[in-house]
């Protein structure tokens, strides 16, 4: 271990200890002596006292501009971190390597925090991280894909089949729980994401339009009609702009999908078919 | 022969005086007397906000409401640099033609006014272990005197241009930026001195004000807008000199100037650590505060408070804005701030007292300023969320519209929680002692004009989401803002209806447009992204 290393370990030390974390300070420097900075693996991996004070380091570094959720925020920028991991491979090395670099000609920082302090983070992203469904879903993938096909695939994609009106679902479950893709199926409407929000519009020769907002601003809005159709107004145009609340998405009860189905479903898009 | 070495000799005397007569009207750029002649020559803008006062009101009325259906670009600069999440902050200063114009991550130019084409490029070799004291590597303009430029940096030095070749003069450390200072403002520049101000409030800093001698570059003096042990507003902090030696209290936006009562105005940002208070009771003077200092001397000559014991990162740094207004019946020199709390004031600028404050956004932390000039606080969070840490406003200019006693500017309707926390000791590193949680769908932004007798809104404009545009008005009864969706808009002052857009590509963030004439057509140019454009009427007659 380099003189360098040790000052900074001996520093965060201090900080830690500042922190109230006497616990930790010792379970640091001991591993602080274990590794050198670039290494691949994240030597913390595992740990669950590593995730909890990197969560404490999250909030007083990363919070103001990632939220406090870690879940981004859109007007300046700053991505979901939550999705760090979910489905794109991204190794602990590149994460670990964007805290120390930053992202140059962005607010994104670089950061001279200690390695064990990144380390501590990027455990902290892998604990929050989204995890999809862990499990094969027991279900029929060969009967879900008709079914996906007869029910879903107008609007939804997997692979290289499908509409585009809803979210592409080829990787879904790897970045929502099983209980969260079984209520967006049973309803829809209870949480609609950014970029799918219905709307209902009436041109100024009293055509009705319906479909999602892609983006709009005060003066136009651009939309995919439910055509699948992208389009965009001029407001002022308008006989009428509506914001609905409902998701174009049918509910699909159990009377029109059963518990078996749905999971058949679900099976499919967990499967390489 | 020697009639000859005579015509020799006469024609390279002939040519000695006239190169001399010409070398001799060699430019020599604004004076002190310029700047304080503001708009008067509109051909020039020389300072931030084309004068002292703040207002960003220009008299120029070639552009109207009845013709601006013609306003087209005229030309775009692109500039290679751009601070992802944030924009291009700056406000482009003009002189015999030329803009001189500060960048992101201290770029700088020199451009053609008719063309944007660039005379020079100065990009500054910024150290690696770069803190981010100022949040955003930005940038907001130069200060001008004479041919010297001057910018501050993100590592917080003050540096002074030749401003005929781009070339540095001299370049002084303002503080250490290791420790999180950093600036980005554009310097004040009054008769032989350099204002500038620092940022680093959200690190374990002191805020300062320093004037500098524009020629030797040596400091002149500094106010510490943190006071020391013992000095006057030391009691509303605890008595230790290590919390002072870092309260924050940053100075990170510019100021403004009265020539007649020499007094400066400038903005002082949040205390340290920002939400986090348990070591830092008191109203933590003069953090979130307007403070009025002697020129000369840099003695503090009198403040006012707008968030006693700061716990939501409310910053003052705001353009303070000098109007002479009709006051009850008697003429007051007035100082105008839409703040970060939500609260627009009016205060008489010879002694600080307090006139009006009245709130400008649904704010539930107050809604009434006490008869002693202070908050009536009735919602610490606790009942409800309270505007965001970025606030009603932000640091983004507002105008003021004479006559119609306007006051105009970008206000943001958010909703946050706070959630304090204890922080580590982290000197060099952001230190915002907590998180916030911020509810995305229930923001959104407005252009709203405020009667400044009464604070009551007269108009309003609303955008989609929470914006960061600034603001400029024309005399001709026009207002110039720009939202977070990059379009750049043009209003009747009177009313608010919206006359014009253009949308640029990139969210305005931070910036507000300057007019100007050249060549009998009057110009109007704001940045957006990456991309500064010029805009001018097709047919002007």
């Amino acid at each position: 271990m380099g003189f360098k290393n040790k000052v900074a370990i001996s520093k965060h030390a201090l900080r830690l200890a500042f922190t109230d974390k006497l616990s930790w300070l010792l379970f640091a420097w001991l591993l602080g002596a274990q590794w050198t900075y670039g290494q691949e693996l994240n030597p913390l991996e595992g740990d669950p006292r590593a995730a909890r004070v990197g969560g404490s380091i999250f909030r007083a570094q990363c919070a103001t501009c990632h939220g406090a959720d870690a879940k981004g925020i859109d007007s300046i920028d700053a991505p979901d971190l939550t999705l760090v991991y979910a489905g794109t491979g991204t190794s602990d090395e590149s994460v670990f390597d964007k805290i120390r670099n930053g992202v140059p000609g962005s607010i994104m920082p670089a950061h001279t925090f200690p390695d064990t302090e990144i380390w501590m983070l990027v455990s902290y992203l892998r604990s929050i991280g989204v995890s999809g469904i862990s499990s094969a879903v027991d279900g029929n993938p060969d009967l879900g894909r008709t079914l996906f096909s007869n029910n879903c695939a107008a609007c939804h994609r997997k692979g290289n089949e499908g509409g585009a009106l809803g979210p592409n679902l080829s990787k879904i479950t790897e970045v929502r729980s099983l209980e969260a893709l079984i209520s967006s199926i049973r309803n829809p409407s209870f949480s609609i994401s950014r970029g799918y929000k219905p709307v209902s519009i009436t041109t100024s020769d009293s055509q009705q339009i319906q479909g999602v907002i892609k983006r709009e601003d005060a003066f136009s809005i651009q939309i995919m009609d439910t055509n699948q159709f992208l389009r965009a107004f001029s407001k002022m145009s308008l006989k009428g702009l509506e914001y609905e609340e409902q998701s174009w998405m049918p509910v699909f009860s159990e009377s029109l999908l059963s518990d078996t189905e749905l999971r058949n479903i679900i099976s499919f898009l967990q499967s390489s078919l | 022969m020697r009639n000859t070495v005579k015509y020799s000799e006469l024609i390279a005397t002939s040519w000695l005086v006239i190169s001399c007569a010409a070398f001799g009207q060699s430019s020599v750029g604004p004076n002190y007397e310029d700047i304080l002649n503001g708009f008067s020559d509109p051909t020039r803008w020389l300072t931030y906000s084309g004068d002292y006062s703040g207002r960003r009101h220009s008299p120029l009325t070639q552009i109207t409401p009845d013709n601006i259906g013609d306003l087209r670009s005229i030309w775009t600069f692109q500039s290679g640099t751009t601070t992802r999440g944030r924009g291009w902050e700056g406000t482009p200063l003009l002189d015999d033609g030329v803009l001189y114009v500060t960048g992101s991550n201290n770029y700088a130019w020199a451009l053609d006014a008719r063309t944007g084409r660039p005379f020079w490029e100065y990009r500054r070799n910024l150290p690696d272990d770069l803190t981010y004291g100022a949040s955003a590597p930005v940038n907001r303009g130069f200060g001008m005197l004479g041919n010297q430029l001057f910018m501050v940096t993100l590592d917080a030095h003050l540096m002074s241009f030749d401003r005929r070749t781009g070339e540095v003069l001299w370049d002084r450390e303002l503080a250490d930026y290791q420790i999180g200072y950093s600036a980005t403002l554009a310097p004040l520049i009054l008769d032989n001195k350099v204002i500038v101000g620092i940022s680093g409030g959200e690190y374990q800093t002191r805020g300062f004000i320093d004037a500098f001698d524009p020629v030797s570059g040596e400091r002149i003096w500094r106010f510490n807008t943190i006071p020391g042990p013992g000095e006057p507003g030391s009691e509303t902090w605890p008595n230790d000199p290590t919390i002072l030696a870092q309260g924050g209290g940053g100075t990170w936006m510019n100021g403004s100037f009265d020539p007649d009562l020499n007094l400066i105005y400038w903005g002082v940002g949040n205390p340290n650590p920002d939400y986090y208070d348990e070591n830092r009771p008191g109203d933590n003077l003069y953090t979130d505060s307007i403070v009025a200092l002697d020129a000369d001397s840099g003695e503090l000559r009198w403040h006012y408070q707008f968030t006693p014991h700061d716990v939501n990162d409310w910053d003052s740094n705001h353009m303070p804005v000098l109007a002479n207004i009709e006051w009850e019946g008697q003429p007051r020199r007035v100082v105008m701030v839409g703040n970060r709390n939500g609260f627009f004031y009016v205060l008489d600028r010879v002694t600080g007292e307090f006139l009006l404050g009245e709130p400008f956004t649904a704010t539930t932390w107050a809604r009434e300023i006490g008869e002693d000039g202070r908050p009536v606080v009735v919602n610490d969070g606790s009942l409800g969320c309270l505007p965001d840490p970025w606030g009603s406003t932000n640091f983004y200019p507002p105008t003021f519209f004479p006559g119609l006693d306007l006051f105009i500017l970008t206000a943001r309707e958010t909703c946050a929680t706070y959630v304090p926390e204890e922080p580590a000791d982290t000197r060099g590193q952001s230190n915002f002692g907590g998180t916030v949680f911020i509810d995305a769908e229930a923001g959104y932004g407005a252009l709203r004009a405020l009667d400044v007798h009464t604070g009551q809104l007269e108009w309003e404009f609303r955008y989609p989401s929470p914006t960061f545009g600034g603001v400029m008005s024309t005399a001709s009864g026009l207002v110039f803002a720009g939202d977070h969706e990059g379009n750049f808009m043009a209003f009747n002052a009177e009313s608010g209806e919206n006359l014009w857009h253009y949308q640029t590509g990139s969210r305005i963030w931070g910036a507000a447009a300057i007019t100007y004439m050249l060549d009998g057509l009057q110009y109007v140019m704001i940045p957006s992204g990456t991309t500064l454009t010029a805009f001018a009427l097709k047919s002007p007659n």
